[in-house]
Parts: structure tokens; sequence; C-alpha cells
């Protein structure tokens, strides 16, 4: 269990790293350095979010397995999940 | 076209149980400089905003500030969720719990409801730009005053996080409405409405 809340922090933080470039770069797209921050955390945000949806549950629609419909499996964002 | 992500932007772990401190967040649901208000203003403004870039800052941050209600939900949702009848009595929540129980429901702590006239769409880019700045300060203001009353600080935690994005928001908007008036005829941007009097634009925003 806390591995799933260590791993569902990790993704929290690399998809607000994500956000905050986004805005930033919606007001400067042509600054590099930000751009390239962008497509680094894109590329581990991707692999956190499959990983996540391989040994836990789907956090998008997108990872949703194909086995059983797991897309209700899992907590609700808004319970007390002890840490994440 | 939006798709959900089945986590919170930022975590909530409340333990305690508190009618009191969940009447005085839920105005940051939906009240006057709520989470609410705040994205219906953005995602109504965009469609006519001349400049694509604005557009698509507005569609951004009015996104944000839907996993923004999302947080404040969640923190009202953890603080009433074993609330018992006595504690509804003793915080003064027991108004609220015959109209809704404990179920979220868009208002003012002062018990006004949500209202679309809390926020505007006036379709003019340098007036609703200025109204997005008011609107981030004004809720970055209802942070603070939150932030000072509430001394709980698995509550306050996420408090802090909100309040540091409304002035980021607040930054990006400026931007944006820098943008806009270098674009336009910089000696007179009110010279003329560029989401309505297309026809004066010398070029596309």
């Amino acid at each position: 269990m806390d591995d799933r809340i260590t791993r569902l922090k990790r993704i929290q933080e690399i998809s607000f790293t994500l956000n905050d470039l986004t805005l930033y770069l919606d007001t400067h797209p042509l600054d590099t350095d930000a751009l390239d921050a962008f497509s680094q955390a894109q590329a581990q945000r991707r692999e956190l979010m499959a990983n996540y949806a391989r040994d836990f549950e789907p956090l998008t629609i997108d990872c949703v397995c194909q086995k059983h419909f797991n897309w209700s499996d899992g907590p609700l964002p808004w319970d007390n999940q002890g840490g994440a | 076209m939006w798709t959900y992500e089945k986590r919170l932007q930022y975590p909530v772990n409340i333990t305690r149980t508190c009618p009191k401190t969940a009447s005085l967040i839920i105005s940051q649901f939906g009240g006057p400089d709520g989470e609410l208000a705040a994205s219906m203003r953005y995602l109504s403004q965009r469609y006519t905003m001349p400049c694509k870039e604005v557009g698509g800052l507005l569609t951004d941050i009015g996104t944000e500030e839907l996993a923004h209600l999302e947080i404040i939900c969640a923190i009202i949702y953890q603080l009433t969720k074993n609330m018992k009848i006595e504690d509804a009595k003793a915080a003064g929540f027991d108004a609220y719990y015959i109209d809704h129980t404990a179920a979220l429901w868009p208002t003012a702590a002062a018990g006004i409801p949500f209202n679309a006239c809390e926020f505007q769409s006036k379709g003019d880019a340098i007036t609703d730009l200025h109204e997005n700045l008011a609107a981030e300060q004004k809720a970055r203001t209802t942070y603070d005053n939150l932030i000072r009353l509430i001394p709980y600080p698995e509550v306050r935690d996420p408090l802090k996080f909100l309040r540091a994005r409304e002035v980021v928001h607040f930054q990006r908007f400026g931007e944006a409405l820098e943008k806009i008036k270098t674009d336009l005829d910089s000696r007179n941007y009110y010279y003329f409405n560029p989401e309505f009097d297309k026809a004066m634009l010398k070029h596309p925003l």
C-alpha cells in the first residue's frame, strides 16, 4: 500500500511540473530550456502512468486494462489515502 | 473535450471532523471568488478571445481551476463525512445539513448560493483579462483569510498550494494582457474592441 502512495505522489509531482510548465510555455512558447524540461517531464510521466496502471489501477481511461474493465478499481480521488 | 484523471492535483488527507471549518472553506467552491466561478469565467471567455495563444491559456487555467474545485470539495468532504448531528448543530452547520445533508453544494460561506453573476465574460480581451487578474487576487485574499483563520496543518497545507497557484495564474494573465496590448496599437489599445471590431484589426493577434 505504501508503495502505491509513494508512486501516486510521484505522479502528482511530475504532473504538476507539467501543469506549471504548460502555463509558462503558453506565454513563453520560444523558451527552449522550458521546452526541454517539458519533454523530460512528459517522458517520465508517461512511464510512471503506464507502470502505475500495470501494478495498481488505471488513472485515465487510456490506461484501462483490456482483460477486465478496471476503471472503477482503486480508491476514489477524494478519499483520504493517507499520504497522497 | 476533457478527459478525467482519477487523482487530485494535490493530496488531501484530513483526519479530523470539523463542519465549522468546512462551512468556511465552502466559499472557495461556490462563493464569489471561488474555484467554480474561476473555471466558468475562463472557460466561457475563451471562445471569443481573438488571440489563439490567450485562448489556449484560458483553456489550461480554466481546466486547472476544475482540479482546484475538486481539491476544495475533497477538503469539505473529508471534514464532514463522519459528522454526527451534534457536530453539525454545535458548528452552525445545521442549516446546510437540512438542505444538503453531508453532500457538496456550491455556496458562499455566508450562505449565498453560487451565481453566474459572480463572474464576467464581457467579450473584450482587455476587459476580460483585467477581470481575470482581479479574480486571481480576490481568490488569493480569500485563501489568505482562510489560512489566517484555520489552525489545522492538514487543512492549511492544500490551501497554501491553492493560494500559490492564484499568484502564478495572476502572473500568466499579466503576460497575456501585455501580449495583447503590444499586438494592438500600443499607443491606444482602447481604440476598438478586438473581439468585436474585427475589421479594424490590421493583422490577426
